[in-house]
């Protein structure tokens, strides 16, 4: 399966193109570039993700001013912001494609994935304001 | 005309099959995962505001019911995380041969358990 050959291995022609010119063989639209945001998302997310879970397990049930103290460090606060910045973009990814597979709607669809995609900038938005607020007063 | 929408398969149609059943729970940790990112967020706000909101926050994720959030929260982590990786392997165009499939879901089940361990264990002997 690892042989699967494309028309764009052969040209410089990157998938997207092709596949705007062979629109019965594949999304002429966005749908790709959503696919390849959450694996893109997904690859960031393995060292992001598990370097914060792992400073977490020490951190959650720690003291206010450990918590700060680490939060307004170069280091965990870049990849804090990073890590929260590419975990709410595979999240509003997966989520969407969750509405889509059950609400049936037309209507009921977009207003799902507006409240969806407002609630996300407003939590990704939030924390990276903590984080900088944390990280500029230190 | 009615046609089946989704999920009309799953109970009725489909006979269990541990393939299926993980990747159904890829979908409902993934769910989880953002419902528990909303925790996270409000943690993050919590210790940059400080004060009582920061103890507030604390007490409830130090109660019991908050420590039981952290682990289930954990497992749908490594859960996620280990058959994410599957996902990755797939698209990449490897793992498609139904004694991979039945391996590689086994693994992802080992290895959701062994790291879930590794992560609590220290924490539970300290």
């Amino acid at each position: 399966m690892a042989t699967t050959r494309s028309l764009s291995d052969g040209t410089a022609l990157r998938d997207e193109n092709v596949l705007r010119r062979v629109r019965q063989l594949g999304s002429g639209r966005d749908g790709l570039g959503e696919w390849q945001l959450q694996r893109k998302t997904a690859l960031a997310l393995i060292p992001l993700a598990l370097y914060f879970v792992a400073s977490m397990l020490r951190l959650a049930v720690s003291d206010e001013l450990t918590a700060a103290q680490w939060l307004s460090s170069p280091v965990p606060a870049l990849l804090t912001i990073l890590f929260v910045i590419a975990l709410f973009a595979h999240a509003i990814v997966g989520l969407r494609s969750v509405l889509l597979d059950y609400v049936h709607t037309r209507g009921r669809l977009l207003a799902a994935e507006l409240l969806l995609r407002a609630l996300v900038i407003v939590l990704a938005g939030a924390s990276v304001l903590a984080v900088l607020k944390l990280f500029l007063a230190r | 005309m009615e046609r089946p929408l989704s999920p009309f398969m799953f109970p009725v149609w489909y006979r269990f099959q541990i393939t299926s059943a993980l990747s159904i729970l890829h979908r409902l940790t993934g769910i989880a995962l953002a419902i528990g990112s909303m925790l996270l967020t409000w943690w993050l706000v919590a210790v940059a505001a400080g004060g009582q909101v920061f103890a507030a926050t604390h007490a409830f994720i130090a109660s019991p019911f908050g420590v039981l959030l952290l682990f289930l929260w954990s497992v749908a982590f490594f859960y996620h995380l280990c058959n994410g990786v599957r996902h990755l392997a797939w698209d990449a165009g490897y793992g498609f041969e139904l004694r991979q499939a039945f391996f590689g879901s086994y693994a992802v089940l080992v290895a959701t358990v062994v790291l879930t361990a590794l992560a609590w264990l220290p924490l539970w002997l300290i």
